[in-house]
């Protein structure tokens, strides 16, 4: 069988405020195979986004282990991390996933412009990947010349024009109307299914657990539940 | 590599708050225009000073028997200039040159005296040397061949009550020690405004003055101009090696008299001071202006640094965006700077209400002021270096930021 593209153990995170100690993550463990489509589930505050930006490297936890792709990420040093995220990680976060002063175009051009990618070959990946998810014709535009929906799209391209190993995405659906939100998880799981990259999607919102191929629920920063719903 | 997107994103969050960056670019307008401005003028004042020093009477270099411009004594004097002059003949960097036999004495006429800086000059040469000359404010000039034709500071001819035609009565030790006395007439006066010179100054011609003093040929100085001040110390050092073994003393115009000098050292170090104020006043907007920016932009630096942007590319952008606002404003600083100088190096700035102040310094009451190349670029260096500096504390903030910390709403 093929080895998970993650692995955690015993994943622990406390923070600190005032004299009381809280546990973000309280001991999770956590594996997930190459092209899932996970929805992490759970109340606010049950420690999703702690989890998503522990495997996103954007975060260390306090105790445990982590291995992406089989490598001891927490052995890395920073500038290696961001590396890391850079080659090998797509991020969809809630909001101001966009760079104001570029266009939708160049943002999504731009992890590829980091790696060092040629301007005209990188521009019509962007494009590619724009009309991928059905903004064909918007690239021009920039984020506050788009709609919420519209600018998530946008960060969904941006994220899959990078081909990462897997994509992070918290509460993507957040700040759109549940039309809005269905629609761009048909697209996430669409992108999932043909490309076969790995999504794990932080969310409470039901609209977002509905589209989900297996469902993680969190609680108090420990995991309670897991279900295959395909 | 990625200076592009950076030069980009610079511009491009600039602009994001125009109200914000105008006023910023408008500071540094004012500020470095004027800074140009001041300096250009500065430099007009003191290129004037300088120029006015050397060629109002001193001349670039003085050629002197060894030890004559410490004792002043007549006795001290060159017997005859043969040797220097075919030498400086042959020198391309001499522009001219004349002779002159100095010596103190006294100046009197009808029963009032003064003392006096008697000077017997070579009347059509003197004028290519200095600017003795231009001064004549009355009468007219010395006259070749009239060896009783005497030229006055306007202030000492007024002292001894003496028109235009009047006699007086010239008084001097000659080398020999016998008190010497010879009557001239007044043919003009002088004024230059340096009040030692129109208080002192008596010019005769150079051989009446030689006959009287019973000098042969003798002079105490061959004064010389040179084609620019460029040209002053290299020469001084090319004639002093010629002479050396002539006994003689080869001085530049500041070891003559180091005021000019001095002031001119004095205005630099001034201007520095100036330049270093404004530069810090113009470097703590630009600080502010960024920190504000970085603020604004909290939630994007962070997804920046999410996505994968290096530490080093984080700090680049902010130090980038700081050199676009500093460069622009440099620019259309030093070009207001400029536009006020090329006016006013045309029409002047009259300072006459102040004149009597600077006569005394040699500056002319209407000033010219010139922009100076290297000075410029001094100035632009120093403000983009600043650029930098004031960049560099928002720019290490940028690239230590924490990307969880700093998305968090
Ligand atoms: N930087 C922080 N400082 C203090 N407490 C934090 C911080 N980040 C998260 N927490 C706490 O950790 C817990 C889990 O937070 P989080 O992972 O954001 O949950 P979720 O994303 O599921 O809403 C919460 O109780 C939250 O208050
Ligand atoms: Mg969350």
């Amino acid at each position: 069988m093929d080895q998970a593209l993650i692995q955690g153990c015993g994943l622990k995170k406390y923070y600190q405020s005032g004299n009381t100690r809280t546990a973000a993550l309280n001991g999770v463990n956590f594996s997930l195979q190459r092209g899932a489509f996970t929805v992490l589930a759970g109340r606010s505050g049950s420690g999703k986004t702690t989890l998503l930006n522990m495997i996103g490297l954007l975060d260390r936890p306090d105790e445990g282990s982590l291995r992406i792709a089989g490598e001891d990420v927490l052995a890395i040093s920073r500038r290696q991390r961001a590396n890391f995220r850079l080659r090998r990680i797509g991020f969809i976060f809630q909001a101001y996933n966009l760079i104001r002063v570029l266009s939708a175009r160049e943002n999504v051009a731009y992890v590829q412009q980091l790696r060092g990618m040629k301007k005209k070959q990188r521009l019509e990946l962007a494009d590619y990947w724009l009309a991928q998810v059905d903004l064909a014709g918007l690239g021009d535009r920039r984020p506050d010349q788009l709609s919420g929906g519209q600018q998530q799209r946008v960060a969904v391209a941006r994220a899959l024009a990078s081909q990462p190993e897997i994509i992070l995405a918290d509460e993507p659906t957040a700040n759109l109307d549940s039309h809005n939100g269905e629609s761009l998880m048909a697209l996430m799981r669409r992108l999932n299914e043909r490309e076969n990259t790995t999504f794990l999607i932080a969310s409470h919102d039901p609209v977002a657990m509905d589209a989900a191929r297996e469902l993680v629920s969190m609680q108090d920063g420990v995991m309670i539940d897991r279900v295959l719903r395909e | 590599m990625n200076t592009v997107i950076y030069l980009r994103l610079g511009v491009g969050n600039l602009w994001l708050h125009p109200t914000r960056t105008g006023l910023t670019l408008l500071a540094l307008v004012i500020g470095i225009g004027a800074l140009g401005f001041l300096s250009a003028m500065m430099n007009g004042m003191m290129t004037n000073m300088k120029s006015n020093f050397v060629l109002n009477e001193m001349g670039h270099l003085q050629i002197h028997a060894k030890g004559f411009e410490q004792q002043r004594k007549i006795e001290l004097h060159l017997n005859n200039t043969e040797t220097i002059d075919a030498m400086l003949a042959q020198t391309p960097a001499v522009r001219a040159w004349s002779h002159r036999l100095r010596v103190s004495g006294m100046a009197s006429a009808a029963g009032s005296s003064a003392t006096a800086l008697i000077s017997g000059i070579e009347a059509e040469q003197e004028s290519r040397v200095s600017r003795l000359r231009e001064f004549l404010v009355q009468g007219a000039w010395l006259r070749p061949t009239q060896l009783r034709d005497a030229v006055l500071g306007k202030v000492l001819a007024e002292r001894l009550r003496l028109d235009i035609g009047d006699k007086l009565v010239l008084m001097a030790v000659a080398p020999d020690g016998d008190v010497m006395s010879e009557v001239f007439r007044l043919r003009g006066t002088i004024a230059s405004g340096a009040m030692e010179m129109d208080n002192t100054t008596v010019l005769i011609n150079l051989k009446a003055a030689q006959a009287w003093m019973n000098l042969g040929a003798g002079v105490t100085d061959v004064v010389i101009r040179c084609r620019s001040f460029a040209d002053v110390n290299p020469l001084a050092q090319q004639l002093r090696q010629q002479l050396d073994g002539h006994d003689v003393e080869v001085l530049r115009w500041m070891d003559i008299d180091p005021m000019a000098e001095q002031w001119t050292r004095f205005n630099d170090a001034y201007s520095w001071v100036i330049m270093a104020v404004v530069m810090i006043v113009i470097l703590a907007e630009v600080l502010n202006t960024m920190l504000m920016s970085m603020h604004d932009r909290l939630h994007e630096l962070g997804l920046m640094a999410a996505l994968g942007t290096s530490q080093g590319a984080m700090f680049a952008m902010v130090i980038w965006e700081t050199l676009v606002l500093v460069t622009l404003g440099g620019v259309l600083g030093f070009a207001l700077g400029y536009a006020f100088t090329a006016w006013y190096a045309v029409h002047g700035i009259d300072l006459s209400r102040y004149a009597e102040a600077f006569s005394f310094m040699y500056i002319e009451p209407v000033v010219y002021p010139a922009m100076e190349w290297q000075q410029t670029l001094h100035m632009m260096g120093a403000a983009l270096s600043g650029a930098c500096l004031a960049g560099m504390y928002p720019a290490w903030q940028a690239s230590r930021l924490d990307p969880v910390q700093a998305m968090r709403e």
